[in-house]
């Protein structure tokens, strides 16, 4: 009895040393404040128009192997050209304005009442597969497709979109991509807003456009 | 985050944006409409454009309730998002003496700390005595909550820097002066207009408060009729000058663009003999820089001509008076163009061209001096309407702020709220500077002669 709760306890001690092994071993980038860029663009009837900001929370949590080194032609650490990787984001709906030269403010209050911000403060993803794309050119940043779920306005939707990333400095990396998506596949009705001068009527289509700058927890 | 340099055009827009149609409907009519009322369904004949919701609603609690504090509590029923959940004072009958109709759904507290406990809180408009100033402010700021202070911010240089220090250090919410002129519109109407020379060099300034009115205030408890007149002690009162003149002297110096380096100052008690030791007629000449000087006086004796101030140039004078102006050119002024077609008021054998935004359009502005003007609230309106709006923005985006990426880079913090289009509004810096010139200006009158400001003393 008292043999077998030492092999039990050393079975555990050992799986436990284990994991905690494994854990220290993945590589875990934090968003920070600097340098990160959200921009969503659309179309209208009268002109294109464009909303900005400059916050993205989250993390990106990646397997022990993979690493971003700008001199390398492949990526280490795939399973299957599969990125073993956890991700989640989010950019608050409210810090998105118009830099518009004529009432910018109405532009977000259009965004923010389109998306119901009151209701849900956030752009949210989280990521479920990330595939590389080869071959690599020595270089360049490194192409990904990523698939994730994305939930606007309180609706779910599954999206796949390319992103990049590449080494920032000795310990952050920069991932960018572009989510081109409908606003009506989210249930957001196109704005239609009357500036007194005539209807304005928005396109169906926009564009998540990202930079994100993320450092390396050590 | 001030940007009071810039303004003028970013506040009449962003008042727009903050007011419905309605509203502005309504005040170009002069008529007095309550949020309540503003929220009612529009007219039928109203025209379709796509309506500018108000910013999402900051609940206020108000802390003092005696007069200027129902004053408060009254802009802020005008405002379409500033419900008021919360009133305190500490003497029941004042309590009771606020109607619903200020404050309908508010919960009333007799102790501050109960108020502050209050997650319904989110903005709080201190309105008691100077004295209490400060115990309140550092409770509310401690507490997580927006703080609007009335000026002077305290009676001491050393409780004001103690104020200031604690809002410079709140850095999640946001802390307003109560110097309300420096929300005004036309303030900052004005204000590019008197820095970009138009007047010539300057010269100097005089401004004056008058108005027949013992400060005296009456209760049938005697304990608390002494509270009632802390204005009129110097153990708790900076007088005429700091309780009533920070306002006039802030706005001069504002405009100058320096603050004075000495004060020399007069006071009498003349008429109102009833035991106060307060002045109540006092003189100050403020000395600023290239020996331009502010000649100020305020009597509670004599209420002939009110309240203005004026600017002196080399090619002309500018009258501030109430929320208008006029500008009284020299002779041998260059034409600036505009004033060909502006309105004209005569002020005995002067002509003033009148100073307004949209000083051409004769409708706008009415035909006589004392006709409506495009800005038809007080500056405690605009200054209570700013403080609303940049506590949802500022604290907003502070909030998304943290929640993003945490406190551990303030600085990019800060840098990514220089973005924001702020309303304008006195910081705490400008509240301790205007506090501790109001001091200083008091000390002079109660020792009757010139006082030193030393600009260390404007150093936290």
């Amino acid at each position: 009895m008292k043999l077998s709760k030492f092999f039990a306890s050393l079975t555990s001690l050992l799986l436990g040393l284990g994991l905690a092994a494994q854990a220290r071993a993945q590589t875990h980038y934090t968003t920070q404040p600097r340098g990160n860029i959200v921009k969503i663009e659309g179309t209208s009837s009268a002109h294109d128009w464009e909303m900005k900001g400059n916050i993205i929370g989250g993390f990106i949590e990646l397997g022990p192997d993979v690493k971003f080194d700008p001199a390398a032609s492949a990526l280490p650490g795939l399973k299957g050209g599969k990125v073993p990787v956890k991700a989640h984001a989010f950019i608050p709906v409210r810090t998105m304005h118009s830099e518009a030269d004529h009432l910018p403010e109405v532009m977000d209050h259009l965004m923010q009442e389109t998306m119901k911000a009151d209701q849900f403060t956030r752009i949210e993803f989280t990521l479920t597969d990330m595939t590389f794309k080869s071959p690599h050119a020595i270089g360049t940043p490194f192409a990904f497709d990523a698939t994730g779920e994305l939930s606007i306005a309180g609706t779910t939707n599954k999206v796949t979109f390319p992103i990049t990333i590449e080494p920032v400095e000795s310990d952050k990396i920069k991932v960018s991509g572009t989510v081109p998506l409908k606003m009506t596949s989210f249930g957001v009705t196109p704005p239609a807003p009357s500036f007194g001068l005539g209807l304005m009527r928005c396109g169906d289509d926009v564009k998540i456009i990202f930079e994100w700058i993320l450092v390396e927890r050590k | 985050m001030n940007k009071n340099d810039n303004l003028p055009e970013v506040n009449r827009r962003s008042f727009l944006k903050n007011t419905s149609l309605a509203t502005v409907m309504a005040m170009m009519g002069g008529v007095e409409l309550r949020a309540e009322e503003a929220a009612k369904p529009a007219a039928s004949s109203e025209p379709a454009l796509t309506p500018i919701p108000p910013p999402p609603p900051v609940h206020f609690g108000v802390i003092g309730l005696g007069t200027w504090g129902r004053e408060v509590l009254n802009r802020l029923a005008l405002l379409p998002n500033a419900p008021v959940v919360a009133i305190c004072d500490n003497y029941p009958s004042s309590l009771r003496r606020v109607g619903t109709a200020d404050a309908p759904k508010a919960e009333r507290f007799d102790d501050y700390r109960k108020l502050l406990a209050s997650k319904a809180v989110e903005a709080v408009v201190i309105a008691t005595p100077t004295p209490d100033h400060r115990e309140i402010v550092l409770a509310a700021l401690q507490a997580g909550k927006h703080v609007y202070c009335e000026v002077p911010l305290a009676g001491t240089i050393e409780d004001a820097k103690a104020i200031a220090r604690a809002a410079r250090d709140a850095f999640k919410v946001v802390f307003q002066a109560g110097l309300q002129e420096r929300s005004h519109p036309q303030r900052h109407f004005l204000l590019p207009f008197l820095r970009s020379g138009a007047i010539g060099q300057n010269v100097m300034a005089r401004a004056q408060w008058h108005k027949k009115d013992s400060w005296l205030r009456t209760s049938s408890n005697p304990e608390h009729e002494k509270a009632l007149n802390w204005r009129l002690h110097q153990a708790t009162s900076t007088g005429l000058m700091g309780e009533i003149g920070i306002h006039q002297i802030d706005a001069v110096t504002w405009f100058l663009k320096g603050r004075p380096t000495a004060i020399t100052g007069f006071g009498s008690n003349i008429l109102w003999k009833d035991g106060r030791d307060v002045a109540d007629t006092v003189q100050g000449v403020f000395e600023y820089p290239e020996g331009v000087r502010l000649v100020y006086d305020a009597t509670l004796c004599n209420s002939f001509d009110s309240a203005y101030e004026m600017y002196y140039g080399s090619d002309a004078a500018v009258m501030v008076r109430d929320a208008k102006a006029w500008i009284f050119k020299e002779a041998d002024a260059p034409l600036l163009g505009w004033e060909v077609y502006a309105r004209k008021d005569l002020f005995y054998t002067e002509t003033g061209i009148a100073l307004v935004a949209n000083a051409t359009k004769q409708t706008a502005i009415g035909t006589s001096a004392t006709a409506g003007n495009t800005t038809p609230f007080d500056s405690l309106y605009y200054a209570l309407l700013a403080f609303a709006a940049n506590a949802g923005q500022i604290g907003g985006a502070i909030k998304d702020y943290l929640d993003s990426y945490g406190d551990s880079d303030l600085k990019a913090m800060t840098d990514s709220l220089k973005t924001l289009k702020v309303e304008p509004a006195a910081n705490w810096q400008e509240g301790l500077d205007a506090t501790i010139l109001a001091i200083k200006a008091n000390e002079a009158v109660v020792k009757r002669q010139k006082v030193a400001v030393d600009k260390d003393l404007f150093e936290l």
